[in-house]
């Protein structure tokens, strides 16, 4: 495809590429990479007082509050953060989509009430509904993927739900019908190659809030539990050494903002050149 | 059973959020096409032409009357057995460009109704693109490519093979060389009047051009807002129109012919909102020869001979 | 124009309605059992049971709605399970920090935006433009709760510039305000940029300049009163951003509004305060989504009535 190509001319897609392919190998090959296990607790992984390693030859990033490297638990970290972001993301793709391909295909009564529901979910407030969620539902890695995807879903299917009026309405759908179609052929071979592309930007936009959401449950304490290493429950443990030892802090914290950055530029290159219409739309 | 298409009390009417009273697009038409002939429907845009011609294919639902194809009732038809019968009634858009997918490749548009039906195998499927990309003068070489890449006429002939290559009976164009360059509608018309003789096709042909209606059809129907004012034999129509609006039309046709030459008739005013309709007879505004009672009175086709159908209310006083 | 208000308004009523009942679906389908966590572990299953009846849980489905309805509108939303206060009036005990904050924070989100904004679109293409281009982007990506302790850490641990938490002086305003207001201001500065390109593109500006308008001046003048119109419905909106952020924002600020209830009440499994926070705010966005789109048609002629 050519477009891939165009794509990748962009300097700031390559470097957003680069970013998130570097993260994605430190996920695939932690075991590999990480220079020691994440939840192994050092005899020397504190000072005589009990308090974290600052960064130094020993430990490349300093250790935690129980001795442990955080090096390697950022590593492993980032397997977590990009798991269910990757896997809250794709649920919220797949319903997004789906939900918005049929409300916008059949129209009419059924149409309507679908959105009227989306509506009603976008009353709330994401956050606040992920963490009344996440503290009904018991913990665990795949309720946390579930929280954020049932959270993530409706601003997928209102957008393709839009388009999908807009597809569906050309010419050459009526023609496919007139040549005898199925809704199902229809749908497949005709509207969704023509949904693809923005289902695409929104996937990719989508990854940067799902592992912002993660992050931020975690930070909570409802979202990853410890000793699991996610970026946010390293902060969340963390947080009383956030003076004393700040890089603690620090360096999760700004390892999630260039994560979000990264896929929200690549999300933003994609949509600039893969929908026209939709240009500088934030 | 010699009429492969029997129209009876077609009406058509479309519902907008801004208002309560419906638009009327087809208000009463009748009409039937026998095997093997072309019918020509004339209209100017407004006359309801295009949406007559979606719903004779039921592509859009009538608001009532009924359909005949090949004597087997559209509306009665289950969408699964509707489906089927697609493949013997197919329609040639307009624009060529908003019918075709532009995400399909020519070779994959004109084999998508025989993958819809599930014709033989993909080879043969594949053979059968070839065999009729060529009838409509579509090189082979040019199948991979995508519906931007070619011209007007092309993609016309693309959708004409995608129309014809299921063997269908009957074959609705709407507008089909409209989009077109005068010299391109020239070489479209001759393919299509060559593959009506190869595939033995029964045709309806909508076009506002009247040249265009003489050159083709066997009969013709003259549309004005949603009814038929007049409907003849192709001849019979160009020779001696008893309709003021066919008249007003037919003079509107450049002559070229030395020696006749005929007098222009102007209509006054444009063609009405088909939201808002004149009262009695829908044409009395702008006819040159209405009198009072044509504002009241609605008048309805009535034959002058056999085939010559008007529908006028001073037409009927004369005869 | 009054149909639209009228509709609009029962809209914003319907939506109201059914988000009361997913909150109370919620509610419904906790598998703790209330009465069981109020009763205490070392409870009678008779206390339990006279408890359960107390709340009404042995009630049908319906009838428990029509009976959380009820006490809603009477501005009941609940008990707090460890607490034994009523959630209503903790909540309206801490709006106070919640609204001020967020008063200031838009405040600045404004000021920052759409000065950046008209300097971005001014100097189109330019460095200025360029560089308020790539903070704006930076300020919408980057995740508002670590961006509050990054600042936090800089600005009070490290500079001792502010107080580290607190609440009650002015000047403990200042980090928090501020630091939404940076985040904020890139969303804004982004829409009061194209707006004002798409004025500028205007022939009553380019006429005014062709005749040599005075100074740029008046046509920036006359420009920013017109980008300005879809700014003003933006705000409206921004409040349900805002709603987005507070438990993290508070908890890492330590300010004592809302948002810090819901954090304290997570910390606990205090299932109905959090409820309770998430209704209000649910309500809070319902509101600003109702004035924004209330305001809009008064304020930009060219939005057209649905």
């Amino acid at each position: 495809m050519s477009t891939f190509k165009r794509i990748f001319k962009r300097k700031s897609a390559l470097i957003a590429a680069s970013f998130i392919i570097l993260i994605f190998v430190c996920a695939i090959f932690a075991p590999l990479i990480a220079p020691a296990s994440p939840t192994e607790q050092f005899k020397d992984g504190l000072t005589i007082q009990g308090a974290p390693i600052a960064p130094g030859d020993q430990y490349l990033l300093g250790t935690d509050l129980l001795g442990r490297d955080l090096l390697s638990r950022l590593i492993y970290g980032a397997r977590t953060s990009l798991i269910i972001g990757i896997l809250a993301n794709g649920i919220a793709v797949l319903l997004g989509t789906s939900i918005g391909l049929i409300a916008g295909y059949l129209r009419g009564r059924v149409g309507s009430l679908i959105m009227r529901i989306t509506d009603l979910m976008m009353a709330f407030p994401a956050l606040l509904l992920a963490i009344t969620l996440a503290a009904i539902f018991s913990p665990s890695l795949l309720i946390v993927a579930l929280v954020i995807a049932m959270v993530n879903w409706v601003q997928i299917a209102r957008v393709v739900y839009t388009q999908t009026i807009a597809i569906a309405e050309r010419e050459f759908v009526l023609a496919a019908r007139g040549l005898g179609a199925t809704n199902r052929k229809i749908l497949t071979r005709h509207i969704f190659p023509h949904l693809l592309p923005t289902v695409l930007v929104y996937a990719t936009l989508g990854i940067s809030t799902t592992v912002l959401l993660e992050a931020t449950l975690s930070f909570l304490g409802i979202g990853v539990r410890p000793p699991t290493p996610s970026w946010g429950n390293i902060i969340f443990e963390n947080q009383t050494y956030f003076i004393t030892a700040p890089w603690l802090v620090f360096i999760p914290g700004v390892a999630i903002i260039l994560l979000a950055l990264a896929f929200n530029l690549l999300g933003d290159v994609l949509r600039d050149e893969l929908d026209p219409t939709q240009r500088g739309n934030s | 059973m010699n009429e492969i298409l029997k129209l009876t009390n077609i009406r058509k009417e479309f519902h907008s959020s801004s208002s309560t009273k419906p638009i009327v697009a087809v208000d009463n038409i009748s009409l039937s096409l026998s095997k093997g002939k072309t019918l020509g429907i004339v209209g100017e845009s407004g006359s309801g032409k295009s949406t007559l011609a979606r719903v004779m294919l039921r592509l859009i639902e009538p608001t009532s009357g009924s359909i005949e194809f090949n004597g087997v009732d559209l509306i009665s038809q289950k969408s699964a057995d509707l489906r089927k019968l697609r493949s013997q009634m197919q329609m040639i858009f307009q624009d060529p460009m908003s019918s075709l997918d532009p995400r399909m490749s020519v070779r994959d548009l004109i084999r998508e109704p025989l993958d819809i039906h599930k014709v033989s195998d993909s080879k043969t499927r594949n053979q059968m693109v070839e065999s009729y990309a060529d009838k409509v003068g579509i090189a082979k070489a040019a199948l991979d490519k995508f519906p931007h890449e070619f011209s007007g006429g092309q993609r016309q002939r693309i959708s004409i093979a995608r129309a014809v290559i299921n063997g269908p009976a009957l074959i609705i164009a709407d507008e089909p060389v409209s989009a077109l360059d005068l010299s391109i509608q020239a070489q479209i018309l001759n393919l299509l009047k060559d593959l009506k003789q190869e595939l033995s096709l029964s045709f309806v042909f909508i076009s506002h051009d009247l040249s265009v209606i003489k050159y083709f059809a066997d009969e013709v129907a003259v549309m004005y807002l949603g009814n038929i004012v007049e409907s003849a034999p192709t001849k019979v129509l160009f020779d001696s129109p008893a309709h003021p609006y066919t008249q007003a039309l037919i003079s509107a046709i450049p002559q070229i012919e030395l020696g006749n030459k005929v007098e222009r008739i102007i209509l006054s005013g444009d063609i009405p909102n088909p939201a808002n309709p004149p009262s009695g007879c829908h044409f009395h505004p702008r006819c040159p020869i209405a009198i009072d009672n044509c504002a009241s009175l609605a008048p309805s086709l009535s034959s002058i001979n056999s085939s010559h159908q008007v529908s006028c209310n001073l037409v009927q006083v004369r005869a | 124009m009054v149909r639209y208000v009228l509709t609009r308004i029962l809209q914003a009523i319907l939506i109201l309605l059914g988000v009361s009942f997913i909150t109370f679906l919620l509610l419904y389908i906790l598998p703790a059992d209330p009465a069981v966590q109020i009763a205490g572990r070392s409870a009678t299953p008779e206390t339990v049971a006279s408890i359960r009846a107390e709340l009404g849980l042995d009630q049908p489905l319906f009838v428990q709605y029509l009976d959380y309805m009820a006490n809603l509108l009477q501005g009941d939303l609940g008990r707090s399970y460890l607490q034994k206060t009523e959630v209503g009036s903790l909540i309206m005990s801490r709006i106070g920090p919640s609204l001020s904050l967020m008063f200031f924070a838009i405040l600045i989100e404004l000021l920052i935006g759409l000065s950046a904004g008209i300097i971005a679109a001014i100097n189109r293409g330019k460095i200025w433009d360029k560089l308020f281009m790539v903070l704006s982007f930076i300020a919408v990506s980057a995740p508002q709760f670590i961006v509050s302790i990054l600042m936090l850490y800089v600005f009070a641990v490290k500079l001792g510039w502010f107080p580290i938490g607190g609440y009650g002086d002015p000047i403990d305003y200042v980090l928090p305000a501020l630091t939404l207001g940076l985040l904020g201001s890139g969303w804004y500065s982004r829409v009061m940029r194209s707006s004002m390109l798409e004025v500028m593109r205007q022939d009553y500006i380019r006429t005014a300049r062709a005749k040599g308008a005075p100074l740029t001046r008046i046509v920036r003048v006359h420009a920013v009163k017109n980008a300005v119109l879809p700014i003003v419905a933006m705000i409206g909106l921004d409040i349900g951003i805002f709603m987005g952020g507070i438990v993290v924002v508070e908890s890492v600020f330590g300010w004592p509004g809302i948002g810090q209830l819901a954090w304290q009440a997570i910390q606990r499994v205090d299932i109905p305060i959090i409820m309770g926070v998430t209704l209000v705010s649910a309500v809070a966005i319902v509101l600003g989504n109702l004035i924004a789109d209330l305001i809009a048609p008064f304020v930009d002629p060219r939005i057209k009535l649905k």
